[in-house]
């Protein structure tokens, strides 16, 4: 659909964009990435035909575009930029007309029947019905630019050329307006290239991408190639992690500023208070953690804040939730268990940890037998995803070794809630030694549920 | 059908603007001829209008002299001050679409101002080329107003290549001051008789012309407001902007040279036979935009209806408010269209602070 052989062009002589190679298929949605000044938008003038080639080509349906005509140009390919100024006040059914200006024939150039009705219909599409008669310059700029996509869309074009559509648009209309764009490729044929300046938004919406650098092309590729840290770091000299949607098979970027969260440096004794009451057990820190658990109030990974023991309340999230209510708790930063057993005898046990401290609570809901052992575990240092999984599958296996060791029987295990946090101060607790990491964390498992199964009543044989 | 009901009436709307401004400019057109020092009945005028133009008279025994005032004198000021209003309109309403300038009117780029140089050094230097007779002064204004054109062009094209919007208004801008110098210098050096004659030259007047006037200017208008119709989708296109019109396929810098050329077509043959008549290509452009929107395919025409029969009653005023003495017509249409120009300035300022 677009072709581009070697392109070289800019302002003036010297060129911005060079060596450009690209095909971009019909019914293609394409994004083209790349920082200020990376030269997207000399590419894209280039398309358009508002700057002039210095050498190489461009073909748009086969033809040469410098063979075609402005009009014959502007039946094949529309564009939507960013806003533009308006001047008097033109309806908006006189704008979208606008777009039927190069299908319009006859020696007065009125609107026919065809026109009308293709004007009613991108209208109708984009949901700009009923300005029809509104002053376009009073309408917000979500409006505005699907006005102007409808008046691009009322070119019937084969090919749409967006300039960051969606600039000055909130997240609603940035959606709003790209899933319209989405289904009229997918429904229609239409073929998108789109320079976009949101990663996110390019790897949810974009079929393939080019990360442009420098005036030429990094990469050409699917969205895949943003899951590419150290090239996106280069290109953008930011912070870059590349983490996956929870429902969309496409990479999130994580950006991490200059400025980031650094947590202050002090003991983990002095890092939180403990509020042990009637119904609750209540770990708060004063700077959050991040954390990783299959509890059912903050669960997955999280930064999280507070940390709960309700008594009761095990049927529900809902009754968990309104248990942390209850207490003036903010569920969104905290993580709940639900607990029937007694909260006098939970355990909680701060030993050293490598050249750190790690804090042990052990929760454990007998009856005859034992029912539940929740488990959370508080590192003061940083962990990575894959330390936190370590230290995951570390306790999982200490609580097993624990009960085997202590001939606690068959113990039900369904219940059992593990949580494994760190306070992200900066250290080298896991990087060094993932083995001895992993062994510490066993070791003071297994002592901290030695101790809360004594306090159970539980004799202990060792 | 709601909508197809809003769009009968709104075509409605449009339809009786044309009829409403063509009934405006046959009524002025009339009362143009009715009123004077002498008053003849409206059926002796009709009959003569129509005797003299389609041999349809039914009146006998109308005086000779009755016939004259009429047909040599009346009929032609009233036309001519008709096709100057229609022109200076029609251009004021293209110009601000092409630069995009609700400010802008015919003498912004300069082509007036070259027209008047022309007259006054006429004047001035009260020659007459020969076989032109008292037609020198017109068609030695009209010819420097294109000179003017081609040399703002030239300034145009030697600073930016894409003819860009803001430079066109400066080249007309810098060209018409300097050409304003050169007239005022022409009218300080004349003697006192010269300087009136000038001065009131340069205020503007439909008056004393007689048809060989409404000759010259009539092929010119039909050249420039064929062109300006023709142009009326890019000038709407351009409202988006020139990189926005280009984009919808627009010819944008074809359609700028043709609107130039057009507008100054008509600018410079107005100014060529009446003189610089000033607000009427500014306030009627934006009187006609209240009422129709922005759209050119109906701004351009009514424009040019609704310019002409105000000319026509502004000269109507300037001819009896101190008769026999008449006023320049210029003094007239600055005088309505200065509070006018001030309350739109007003209003867009307002309008700019409600949007903001």
């Amino acid at each position: 659909m677009i072709k581009v052989e070697r392109l070289a062009g800019g302002y003036g002589k010297k060129p911005i964009v060079q060596d450009i190679d690209l095909e971009i298929e019909k019914g293609e949605f394409f994004a083209l990435l790349g920082p200020n000044g990376s030269g997207k938008t000399t590419l894209f003038k280039l398309i358009t035909g508002q700057l002039p080639i210095l050498s190489g080509d461009i073909f748009i349906t086969g033809k040469a575009v410098s063979k075609l005509t402005k009009l014959e140009k502007a039946r094949k390919v529309a564009v939507l930029s960013q806003e533009v100024q308006m001047t008097f006040d033109y309806t908006v059914e006189e704008i979208v007309s606008l777009g039927r200006y190069p299908h319009q024939k006859g020696l007065f150039k009125i609107l026919s029947s065809y026109d009308r009705q293709v004007i009613d219909s991108v209208m109708k599409i984009t949901n700009v019905e009923r300005y029809r008669k509104t002053n376009f310059r009073l309408l917000s700029g979500g409006e505005k630019q699907r006005v102007l996509l409808a008046k691009a869309l009322a070119q019937e074009p084969e090919i749409l050329l967006l300039d960051e559509p969606t600039n000055h648009l909130d997240i609603k209309h940035t959606f709003h307006m790209l899933d319209l764009l989405k289904e009229w490729q997918q429904t229609k044929g239409l073929t998108i290239f789109a320079i976009l300046h949101d990663l996110n938004v390019a790897s949810l919406y974009a079929d393939r991408v080019a990360l442009l650098h420098e005036g030429s092309f990094l990469e050409v590729g699917d969205v895949n190639t943003l899951r590419k840290e150290q090239q996106l770091k280069q290109v953008y000299e930011v912070e870059v992690h590349a983490q996956a949607h929870p429902f969309v098979p496409k990479p999130q970027l994580h950006l991490t500023p200059t400025h980031a969260y650094e947590p202050e440096e002090a003991p983990l004794a002095e890092r939180f208070q403990v509020e042990r009451v009637e119904e609750i057990a209540h770990l708060r820190f004063y700077q959050p953690l991040r954390s990783l658990s299959n509890a059912t109030v903050g669960e997955g990974v999280q930064w999280l804040q507070h940390f709960c023991l309700l008594k009761g309340r095990v049927h529900s999230k809902q009754s968990l939730l309104d248990g942390l209510e209850e207490y003036g708790i903010p569920p969104e930063q905290a993580a709940a268990i639900g607990f029937n057993g007694n909260l006098q005898h939970v355990v909680i046990s701060e030993r050293p940890f490598l050249d750190s401290q790690l804090l042990v609570v052990a929760a454990i809901e007998a009856s005859d037998n034992v029912d539940a052992i929740h488990l959370m575990l508080f590192i003061n240092g940083q962990l990575s995803d894959k330390a936190l999984f370590d230290g995951y599958m570390a306790a999982t296996e200490a609580k097993v070794k624990a009960c085997q060791r202590f001939q606690l029987g068959a113990v039900q295990s369904a219940k059992d809630v593990l949580l494994i946090a760190g306070t992200q101060v900066e250290s080298q607790l896991y990087d060094l030694e993932p083995i001895i990491f992993r062994e510490g964390i066993e070791q003071a498992v297994i002592a901290v549920l030695k101790e809360a199964f004594e306090k159970i009543g539980g004799s202990v044989d060792d | 059908m709601q909508k197809s009901s809003i769009r009968k009436f709104l075509g409605n709307k449009i339809t009786w603007l044309y009829l409403l401004s063509i009934g405006l400019v046959l009524g002025a057109l009339l009362l143009g001829l009715f009123v004077s020092s002498v008053q003849f009945p409206i059926m002796t005028i009709l009959h003569i209008v129509l005797d003299k133009s389609f041999g349809l008279g039914w009146l006998e025994n109308i005086p000779r002299n009755e016939e004259l005032i009429i047909w040599n004198i009346r009929l032609p000021r009233v036309i001519l001050a008709l096709c100057v209003g229609a022109s200076l309109s029609l251009a004021g309403a293209a110009f601000q679409g092409l630069l995009r300038n609700p400010l802008a009117d015919p003498y912004t780029i300069g082509v007036s101002s070259g027209a008047a140089l022309g007259a006054v050094f006429v004047i001035f230097f009260q020659f007459t080329i020969i076989g032109l007779g008292s037609f020198t002064l017109p068609v030695v204004a009209i010819i420097s107003g294109f000179i003017t054109l081609g040399i703002v062009f030239g300034l145009v094209r030697l600073s930016s290549r894409s003819l860009a919007i803001e430079t066109i208004i400066l080249a007309g801008i810098i060209i018409g001051a300097f050409i304003g110098a050169i007239t005022s210098l022409l009218i300080s050096l004349g003697d006192r008789d010269a300087m009136t004659q000038i001065m009131y030259w340069l205020y503007g007047s439909v008056g004393m012309r007689g048809w060989s006037h409404v000759q010259l200017v009539i092929p010119f208008i039909i050249v420039g407001a064929i062109i300006l119709l023709m142009h009326y989708r890019e000038l709407n296109a351009l409202a988006l902007g020139e990189e926005a019109a280009d984009h919808i396929g627009v010819n944008v810098k074809r359609g700028k040279i043709m609107v130039l050329i057009g507008a100054s077509l008509l600018t410079g043959a107005a100014v060529a036979v009446s003189g610089s008549i000033g607000f009427v290509g500014l306030v009627i452009p934006h009187l006609v935009r209240l009422l129709t929107g922005p759209n050119h395919r109906h701004l351009l025409p009514l424009s040019m209806l609704f310019g002409g029969s105000f000319l026509i009653l502004a000269d109507l005023l300037a001819r009896t408010i101190i008769a026999p003495k008449e006023l320049p017509i210029g003094v007239i249409t600055a005088l309505i269209g200065a509070p006018v120009f001030a309350i739109l300035l007003v209003r867009e300022r307002i309008g700019r602070g409600e949007r903001g």
